[in-house]
């Protein structure tokens, strides 16, 4: 008689990940594995055992492909879906799609920003573990900027002020902003990147970051970003739990970390709200219909949130960066100084602006009744004045901007915000300017990087926003336009006032066609 | 109507109510289940339904995919029971945990201890033997109150299966334990189900162990303390263990006596509010400044159990942290209160 026979156990899932990861690595014979991984102890973080490291998620090669199909057949479904019915025209209103431009143009290449780090930091850890960890996100950012891009593409066939969003991620003055942010991360080592990106970015900020954008996006009937937010937010559990598995090991590893991480988490997270500067003026601001004021998102998904961990992060001696005193007093200031900013220098930006209305200031009085009415609202009511007179105010110089962050100097001080914020410092000889105490500390911790920061304003005086072809001693030569036209930004029709605007009237005039038999 | 979830990786059992999430059912049940988001986006409470019929709730379609609602998989935090339900859920499985049955008791008031002021210690006969971990606690049932129970940990351990001690501290307001303190008399009937929880000692590690007990949180490892030295663990065994003064020190005299007899058990008692001029000796603090005197701040190389009000665990866990002892060397038994729960949790720790 045939004995049946004993069924082969199955693997768990913890030893069949095990078996196609780790399994995967080697060890060096005939190289030196300091050789191999160069870039791995230069920042001072001692590790003395990677296998300590835990994997964060188990997902293998093999079934990221079927997720992420699975995933990109929803999302283009829904893409083409908008995209035949003509989505555009079915959002809340025409200004909404100036919300569209900033993504594209200031948020989307930082997603390919963050594949090209997490690749090059997964070639450069040693342990098995975290490479395959930051080659899995890799995969995600790339996919993330593509479905982005091709979200927004239906936009861009119908409006101006994004097809050339890669050049003006590089080149525009505001736009410097988040590049700058993540050109400073990705230049550091892979244990700084990874915690810039992988930690502060991913985890602390992210709430900040995609529900402004994504509900906005719900809010306002473009159904195209909302499931591309969906879609992507389905792999930022992995990429936070990754972020958060490698403070962990950092901080367990050795206790001369402590103090290295502090000061990453000090910097980054300085960094990261700054750059969120952008979310919170396009959340006052921007969104015809609105989700929640920058002030309340900030209490929710920071105060509470971020600190229930550094509550927890406290136990490992972590503390609350000092820089988010600054930040709490900030609070109800920052979108009106940006959105102030962004009005008053709108030649130089890729999407328009407007006048809050009176029933936006209304809004705004009510979710910032400390700060709007005294020192913002007066502001406006005078520029309605000079618009509705003919002469709008416009300022015509370029901005000076900070030389870590890269915003325009325009902040006040804290708990001052009748005072200009003007710090600085020499460096071999040269002056550099900063908007606030906490990027001067970043500058001075590492000057030699920070003297090489490529700040489009300033460059604009230093000769070099000049296109080759054109001819700076030509008697004719106009500086300001050779300037716009480097930057491929047509004036009148890329920047200036929404109201007026060739996207204002089209949008109307499609709306007209599209609800109407006239 | 409530379903019962079992989880069959960890043989717990709970109920859910209707219209209630497993994440939430397991998370108040002191089950944990790996999360994040809690609303259907992220995955990363996704399971296995093994049996039973659930409703997938708000689960996004790009978090839970259709392939996979055809595989059987949920997100917890979505979704709800429609009959009892099994699942598998990605935990950890402990070598350590002998996995043993709940079951029901009816047991007698054999003896009522005035242990210190406030707390009495109670010892049960059960109508027949109990098998549990030291470190486990039991349900008991309150008189009179169908369905109404308080948990309390066991503080003896098994050298006779069929008698339980119980060390019970009066909570002032407190329902169950007033009851226990001012109306159980010797004789009395009672009813008690267990044993539960995953409070037990790691014996697989094979390391020194440390026992941080603060007031009637002594029972865990009073019994935990008791099983190593039956079963002739040869590892150190350093036992810290406070109270806020001599009156409430209870046991001293039986754990100084079990140093002195076993080379490889340290005792180190701490009193944090005895009177200046007292006749005390011993280390004037709290369990974990006493802990990290002894230890010179270096809890390395340990397997550290703690048990007590819930500010001695988190200073302890920050003590221990501080000495460079991780999540994966530290275990706590922890009693949520309704509060306790309310509190904003981050996801750095899943245990501790």
């Amino acid at each position: 008689m045939d004995m049946p026979a004993k069924p082969k156990k199955k693997l768990g899932l913890k030893e069949r990940y095990a078996v196609m990861t780790r399994g995967l690595g080697w060890e060096p014979s005939y190289q030196d594995i300091d050789d191999i991984f160069s870039m791995d102890s230069f920042e001072g973080i001692k590790i003395h055992d990677w296998d300590a490291w835990e994997d964060p998620f188990r997902l293998t090669m093999d079934s990221y492909w079927k997720y992420q199909a699975e995933k990109e057949r929803k999302l283009y479904a829904i893409i083409d879906a908008f995209a035949q019915s003509n989505g555009h025209l079915t959002v809340s209103d025409p200004r909404y799609i100036n919300t569209v431009k900033m993504f594209v143009n200031g948020f989307a290449p930082l997603e390919y920003m963050s594949h090209r780090g997490f690749a090059h930091i997964g070639r450069q850890f040693r342990g098995v573990g975290p490479r395959v960890a930051c080659m899995m996100q890799s995969l995600d950012e790339m996919r993330h900027a593509q479905t982005q891009v091709h979200a927004i593409s239906n936009y861009n066939k119908y409006y101006s002020g994004m097809e050339n969003f890669r050049h003006h991620h590089d080149y525009l003055p505001y736009l410097q902003v988040p590049k700058s942010f993540f050109e400073d991360a990705a230049t550091g080592g892979p244990f700084e990147f990874i915690t810039a990106i992988g930690f502060s970015f991913e985890y602390v900020l992210t709430n900040l970051v995609f529900v402004p954008f994504i509900s906005g996006a719900a809010y306002n009937g473009d159904m195209g970003a909302m499931t591309f937010g969906f879609s992507a937010q389905s792999d930022e559990a992995r990429h936070m739990t990754l972020g958060l598995e490698v403070i962990k090991f950092m901080l367990e590893q050795d206790p001369d970390n402590v103090p290295i991480v502090q000061k990453w988490l000090n910097k980054w997270t300085w960094r990261g709200v700054r750059v969120l500067t952008l979310v919170a003026m396009m959340q006052d601001y921007m969104l015809p219909k609105r989700v929640m004021s920058w002030a309340e998102a900030w209490e929710i998904y920071f105060e509470e949130n971020c600190g229930a961990l550094f509550r927890d992060l406290e136990r490992y001696g972590i503390v609350m960066p000092p820089c988010v005193e600054q930040v709490r007093k900030e609070r109800d200031h920052l979108s009106h100084m940006a959105w102030c900013q962004f009005y008053q220098a709108r030649g130089t930006s890729n999407f328009h602006v407007w006048l809050p209305s009176e029933e936006d200031m209304d809004w705004l009085s009510q979710k910032y009744p400390d700060t709007f009415d005294q020192y913002y609202r007066p502001r406006f009511e005078e520029w309605r004045r000079m618009e509705e007179a003919g002469t709008p105010f416009e300022t015509t110089g370029i901005n000076m901007q900070c030389q870590v962050c890269q915003i325009p100097m325009f902040f006040t001080e804290p708990g001052d915000p009748t005072r200009l914020a003007q710090h600085h410092c020499h460096h071999e000889g040269e002056q550099y300017h900063f908007c606030s105490q906490w990027c001067q500390e970043i500058f001075e911790d590492e000057p030699e990087k920070y003297i090489q920061s490529a700040i489009a304003g300033h460059d604009v005086f230093k000769g070099k926003a000049i296109r080759p072809e054109a001819d700076p001693t030509a008697e004719d030569f106009n500086p300001a336009a050779e300037a716009l036209a480097f930057w491929k930004l047509e004036n009148g029709r890329d920047n200036g006032l929404h109201y007026g605007s060739q996207d204002e009237r089209n949008f109307s005039m499609w709306r007209g066609l599209a609800s109407s038999n006239s | 109507m409530s379903y019962t979830l079992t989880i069959e990786t960890t043989g717990d059992e709970i109920e859910v109510e209707e219209g209630q999430t497993m994440l939430d059912a397991c998370l108040r049940a002191g089950v944990w289940l790996p999360h994040a988001c809690c609303h259907g986006m992220c995955g990363t409470c996704k399971i296995d339904v093994v049996d039973g019929e659930i409703e997938h709730g708000e689960a996004s379609g790009f978090a839970l995919m259709d392939f996979e609602r055809d595989e059987g998989k949920a997100l917890a935090c979505c979704a709800t029971l429609e009959s009892n339900v099994s699942i598998e859920a990605e935990i950890e499985e402990d070598p350590d945990a002998e996995s043993i049955p709940v079951e029901d008791f009816n047991a007698t008031v054999e003896r009522i201890d005035d242990l210190t002021p406030t707390i009495k210690g109670l010892h049960l006969r059960l109508d027949r033997p109990i098998r549990f971990q030291p470190g486990q606690y039991i349900n008991l049932t309150i008189a009179g109150k169908q369905g109404t129970s308080r948990a309390f940990s066991i503080a003896s351990d098994m050298s006779d299966p069929t008698t339980l001690e119980l060390n019970i501290r009066l909570v002032p307001g407190g329902e169950g334990t007033s009851w226990v303190h001012n109306e159980l008399q010797v004789g009395d009937s009672v009813h008690l189900t267990g044993p539960y929880g995953r409070f037990f000692v790691r014996h697989s590690a094979q390391m020194p162990t440390l026992l941080l007990a603060g007031g009637s949180g002594l029972s865990s490892p009073r019994s935990m303390l008791l099983d190593l030295i039956a079963r002739k663990e040869e590892q150190p065994i350093t036992i810290v263990y406070g109270a806020r003064n001599r009156s409430e020190l209870y046991y001293h005299d039986e754990l100084a006596a079990l140093a002195e007899e076993h080379d490889n058990v340290i005792y180190v008692p701490a009193l944090s509010d005895e009177p200046a001029d007292s006749e005390w000796d011993g280390f004037r603090g709290f369990v974990h400044e006493a802990a990290e005197t002894h230890f010179d701040k270096d809890f390395r190389g340990h397997k550290a159990y703690i048990c007590g009000p819930p500010v001695m665990i988190e200073a302890c866990i920050t003590s221990l942290m501080r000495g460079r002892l991780f999540e994966r060397d530290i275990y706590t038994e922890k009693f949520l209160s309704a509060a306790d729960v309310q509190q904003t949790r981050s996801p750095l720790f899943k245990r501790i």
